[in-house]
C-alpha cells in the first residue's frame, strides 16, 4: 500500500509537469498574464515536492525490507546494515535513475527559486526544465519502474546487494557524479531559454555562473571518487582505464571545464558568447549521451546496467530530441550571436578560444574512441578495442599545447594584444626551469618515454609559470586571481603525477608457496609468503595471505585477501596497500596452482596519491572562485 | 557565419543519432548478449522418488521452477506451467524447503507439469542459484542459466523475458 502511494505520487508529479507544459503551450502565443507564471511556478514546486516525498517513501520501504517491491527484493537483504539498505537503492538501474531524477528536480527547484519573479527568462527556463524532468520521469515509470511489485506474494528474503557495491564509496560516488551530471541542466535550460527568447541584450552569465561552478565541483569529485574507489576498494590496481563509461563522464567534464573558462571571458566581453553558449549546450547533451551509453547497454563495460534495447531507444529518442532542439535554436540564432568585435590576437580571449578548440578536439577524440568499435562492428562485424595507447598518444600533444597556452595566457590581458616583451618574459623563466628539471628527472630515473616526458614538461610549465606569478605578485603586492592560480597548479600537479606514475610504476607477477621468500630488486628485498588462512565471516569466506616485505630497509606486513560471498557466489579480491608519500605498494592474491603455490600480483605505484591530491587542489581553487563570485 | 556551417552544426548530431538508432534497432541480436549467463551450479541431490539427478538432464532447453507445497503463488502459476508443459516445454521442478510426502501429495492433487522434481529440503541448490523465495523460474540452455524470473511466471513475463531467448536458441547457428 505504501509502495502504491509512492508510485502514485511520482505519477501525479509526471501529470503535473505535463499540465504545466500543456497549459503554457496553449497560452504562450496569447497575451501572457503575470498570474500564469505564478501558477506555473506553484505547480512546478508542488510537482517537485511530490517526487521528493515519493523518494522519501521509497527509502522508508528499503529500510523496512519491503521485498514485495521487485527492485528492493533483488538488491537488498534483511542482513544488510541500514546504511547499505539505503545505498542499495542506487546500486542498479531503476533506483539510480530515480536518484538521478530526484537530483534533477532538486537543482531545478533551487534554480527556479533563485530567479526573480520578473526575470524575463524565468518562464521559458521553467518550461524547459519541466520538459526534461517529464521526459526522465516517463522513462522511469514506463521502462524502468522501481515500484513494480512481485504479486501476489513477495519474496521472503532479498537477493542481497552486489558485494563490490557494499562499500562506503558507493554511498558517495554515484550521488556526487549524478549531482554533477544533472547540475548542468541549469545552464542548458537557461541558455536554451535565452536563445528562444531572442533578446540578446540581456546579461545572462552571472545568473548561472555559481550554479555551473558548483556542478563542476560535484562532477570533478564524482569522477575522482570513482577512480579512487576502483583503485583502493575494487582492486583494479590503477586509477584510470579509459573504460567507455569513464570516457562518457570525462567528455562532459572537459566540456564543462571549457565552458567555465569561456563563461568568465564571456562575462568580461561579448566576443566568446557563441562559444560559451555552444559549450553550455554541449555539456548537458554529453551527460545525456553518457546516460544513454551506460543505460542502453550498447557498450560492454563494468558499469553497464542490464541490457534493454527498449530503454536505449527511449533515451536516445528523448535525449536526441532535447539536444537537437537546443542545438537547432543555437544554429538558428548564431548570426545574431556573433559579436562584431573580433578576438584580438594575443589577448586573453584568444588563448581561451585556442583552449576551447583543444578541449573540443579532446572531446571529439574520446567520442571517436568510444564509438569507433561500434562503427567497425556494425560495418565489418569485427570486434576491435580502443585502449590506453590511443588515448595517450592523442592526449600528450594536446596537453602540451594547452599547457603552453596556459603559461602564455597568465600575463595576457582582456581584449588587448600582449607585447612581445611580456610574451618573452612570461615564457622564458618557466621554460628554462622546466627543461632543467626534466633533465634532472631523466638523470635520476634513467628512463625515457616521449609521451611521459611531454606530460612532465606540460605539468612543469604550468607549475613554474604559476608559481613565479604568485611569488612576483606577492612581492609587488599586485592582485592575483587566487582561485584560478590554485586550480591551475592542481592541473600541473595532475599532469606531473600521471606522467611520473606511468614511467616509474612497475608490476611483478610472483608465484610462491607458503614459507617461501624471494628477492625482487634493490628496493624490495625479502618478499616472504608466511602463511595462508581460511576464515569464515558473516556472509562470506575469506582466504587471507600473510606476507612480509623489506622495502627500502623498512619492514612491511601485507594481508591480501580473497572473499567468496555465499549468497551470490561472487569472488572479490581485497588488495593489501601500504602507502608512503611517493609510492604505494599494492599486493593482490591470485589463484592457487596445482602444486600448492599461489600467484601474487605486486604493483609499485608511484605518485598515485598525488593524482587525487591534485584533484583536491583543483576543487579547492574552484571553491575560492565561487566564494569570490558570491562576494563580488 | 554561412548557412553551410550552421546546417552542419545540426546535421552532425542528427547523423550520430541515426547511427546509434541503427545499432540499437538492427544489431540487438548481436549486441545484447546476456551478461548474466552463467553455469548452473553443481549439485548432488535426488528427485522426489529418491533417484539421483544427473547433470545431463539439464542439457538442451529446460525450465527450472522453484516450488513448494506451502507456496501459494506456486499454485497460482500452476495452470500456466501446465499449459507450458502441454506445449512440450521441459520443466524441471526444484522442490524447495518442503517435505517429500507433502510435495508428492501436492503433485498428486494438482497434477505435475514437471519431468521430475529435484528434492532440495535444506535449500542448498536454491541457495547456490541465488533463490530468494518460491516461486522462481530459471531458463537453462545447455546447463547455462540464461534468464531468470522472480515471483509468479505469467504470459507477459514469458513473452518479454524467456520467449526471445528460446527463439534465439532454436535458430540454427
Amino acid at each position: 500500500m505504501i509502495g502504491e502511494i509512492a508510485h502514485f505520487l511520482s505519477l501525479s508529479a509526471a501529470v503535473l509537469f505535463g499540465l504545466i507544459l500543456i497549459f503554457n503551450f496553449f497560452f504562450y502565443f496569447g497575451k501572457a498574464s503575470p498570474n500564469q507564471l505564478v501558477l506555473s511556478t506553484r505547480l512546478f514546486n508542488q510537482a517537485c515536492w511530490l517526487v521528493f516525498f515519493s523518494f522519501g517513501i521509497y527509502i522508508y520501504l528499503a529500510i523496512n525490507d519491503d521485498f514485495s517491491i521487485a527492485y528492493i527484493a533483488s538488491h537488498s537483504n534483511t542482513q544488510l546494515p541500514v546504511f547499505y539498505k539505503i545505498t542499495s537503492i542506487w546500486s542498479a538501474h531503476e533506483g539510480s535513475m530515480f536518484l538521478w531524477i530526484v537530483f534533477l528536480i532538486a537543482w531545478s527547484i533551487l534554480f527556479i527559486k533563485s530567479l526573480d519573479q520578473n526575470h524575463p527568462l524565468k518562464k521559458l527556463t521553467l518550461l524547459m526544465l519541466s520538459l526534461i524532468i517529464l521526459g526522465f520521469l516517463l522513462f522511469l515509470l514506463l521502462t524502468s519502474n522501481p515500484f513494480e511489485r512481485i504479486l501476489p506474494f513477495g519474496a521472503l528474503e532479498g537477493a542481497d546487494i552486489n558485494p563490490v557495491l557494499q562499500d562506503p564509496a558507493l554511498a558517495i560516488h554515484p550521488p556526487m557524479l549524478y549531482l554533477g551530471y544533472v547540475g548542468f541542466v541549469i545552464s542548458f535550460s537557461f541558455i536554451t531559454a535565452y536563445l528562444v527568447n531572442g533578446n540578446f541584450s540581456l546579461q545572462w552569465e552571472q545568473d548561472i555562473k555559481s550554479w555551473s561552478l558548483v556542478a563542476w565541483i560535484f562532477l570533478t569529485i564524482g569522477i575522482a571518487l570513482g577512480s579512487w574507489w576502483a583503485y583502493y576498494e575494487l582492486g583494479w590496481g590503477g586509477y584510470w582505464f579509459w573504460d567507455p563509461v569513464e570516457n562518457v563522464a570525462l567528455m562532459p567534464w572537459l566540456a564543462a571545464t571549457a565552458f567555465m573558462h569561456s563563461l568568465f571571458a564571456s562575462s568580461k566581453s561579448n566576443v566568446l558568447k557563441a562559444w560559451t553558449m555552444f559549450l553550455g549546450i554541449l555539456i548537458f547533451s554529453l551527460s545525456l549521451f553518457g546516460a544513454f551509453i551506460v543505460r542502453s547497454g550498447i557498450i560492454d563495460s563494468v558499469h553497464s546496467f542490464a541490457n534493454d534495447p527498449q530503454r536505449g531507444l527511449y533515451l536516445l529518442t528523448f535525449s536526441g530530441l532535447i539536444s537537437l532542439f537546443a542545438i537547432g535554436v543555437f544554429a538558428y540564432r548564431l548570426p545574431a550571436l556573433n559579436s562584431s568585435n573580433l578576438v584580438v590576437t594575443g589577448s586573453k580571449e584568444s588563448f581561451l578560444s585556442m583552449n576551447n578548440i583543444l578541449m573540443i578536439t579532446s572531446i571529439f577524440s574520446i567520442f571517436l574512441g568510444v564509438t569507433y568499435p561500434l562503427i567497425i562492428e556494425s560495418i565489418y562485424s569485427e570486434k576491435v578495442s580502443i585502449g590506453p595507447p590511443y588515448y595517450n598518444s592523442i592526449f600528450a600533444p594536446l596537453i602540451l599545447i594547452a599547457a603552453i597556452f596556459i603559461m602564455i595566457s597568465i600575463d595576457a590581458l582582456w581584449q588587448r594584444r600582449m607585447s612581445f616583451r611580456t610574451f618573452i618574459l612570461s615564457i622564458l623563466t618557466p621554460t628554462i626551469l622546466s627543461v632543467l628539471t626534466i633533465y634532472i628527472i631523466w638523470k635520476i630515473t634513467n628512463v625515457f618515454s616521449v609521451l611521459a616526458f611531454i606530460g612532465i614538461l606540460s605539468g612543469l610549465l604550468i607549475l613554474f609559470s604559476y608559481s613565479i606569478k604568485i611569488i612576483t605578485n606577492f612581492i609587488d603586492k599586485k592582485y592575483i586571481n587566487k582561485g584560478s592560480a590554485i586550480s591551475h597548479i592542481g592541473l600541473g600537479v595532475l599532469f606531473l603525477a600521471i606522467s611520473l606514475n606511468s614511467i616509474l610504476s612497475y608490476e611483478k607477477n610472483l608465484n610462491l608457496a607458503p614459507g617461501q621468500s624471494i628477492v625482487i630488486n634493490d628496493s624490495l628485498k625479502d618478499f616472504s609468503f608466511k602463511s595462508i588462512k581460511v576464515l569464515e565471516a558473516s556472509n562470506h569466506d575469506v582466504i587471507s595471505a600473510e606476507v612480509s616485505v623489506i622495502q627500502d630497509n623498512r619492514s612491511l606486513s601485507l594481508n591480501p585477501q580473497k572473499r567468496k560471498y555465499t549468497t551470490r557466489g561472487q569472488i572479490t579480491s581485497e588488495s593489501a596497500i601500504k602507502a608512503s608519500v611517493l609510492k604505494d605498494t599494492y599486493l593482490t592474491i591470485g589463484d592457487q596452482l596445482d602444486n600448492g603455490s599461489w600467484t601474487f600480483s605486486l604493483k609499485i605505484n608511484y605518485f598515485i596519491k598525488w593524482i587525487w591530491l591534485s584533484v583536491a587542489i583543483m576543487v579547492f581553487g574552484m571553491l575560492l572562485t565561487i566564494f569570490k563570485n558570491k562576494t563580488s | 557565419m554561412n548557412m553551410f556551417l550552421r546546417s552542419l552544426i545540426v546535421l552532425l548530431p542528427v547523423l550520430i543519432l541515426i547511427f546509434f538508432a541503427k545499432i540499437l534497432l538492427v544489431d540487438d541480436e548481436i549486441k545484447f548478449k546476456d551478461f548474466e549467463s552463467k553455469n548452473f551450479p553443481e549439485f548432488s541431490l535426488n528427485d522426489l522418488n529418491g533417484d539421483p539427478v544427473r547433470a545431463q538432464s539439464l542439457d538442451g532447453i529446460k525450465l527450472v521452477n522453484v516450488w513448494a507445497s506451502w507456496c501459494i503463488t506456486c499454485l497460482v502459476e500452476h495452470p500456466f506451467l501446465t499449459k507450458l508443459s502441454g506445449q512440450n516445454f521441459k520443466i524441471i521442478g526444484l522442490n524447495y524447503k518442503d517435505s517429500n510426502a507433502k510435495a508428492v501429495a501436492w503433485l498428486e492433487k494438482h497434477g505435475s507439469p514437471f519431468l521430475f522434481s529435484i528434492y532440495d529440503p535444506r535449500g542448498d541448490l536454491a541457495f547456490d542459484l541465488g533463490v530468494t523465495g518460491a516461486p522462481e523460474t530459471f531458463l537453462i540452455i545447455d546447463r547455462k542459466i540464461v534468464a531468470h524470473i522472480q515471483g509468479e511466471i505469467t504470459q507477459k513475463k514469458w513473452d518479454a523475458i524467456f520467449a526471445p531467448k528460446i527463439f534465439k536458441a532454436r535458430q540454427p547457428s
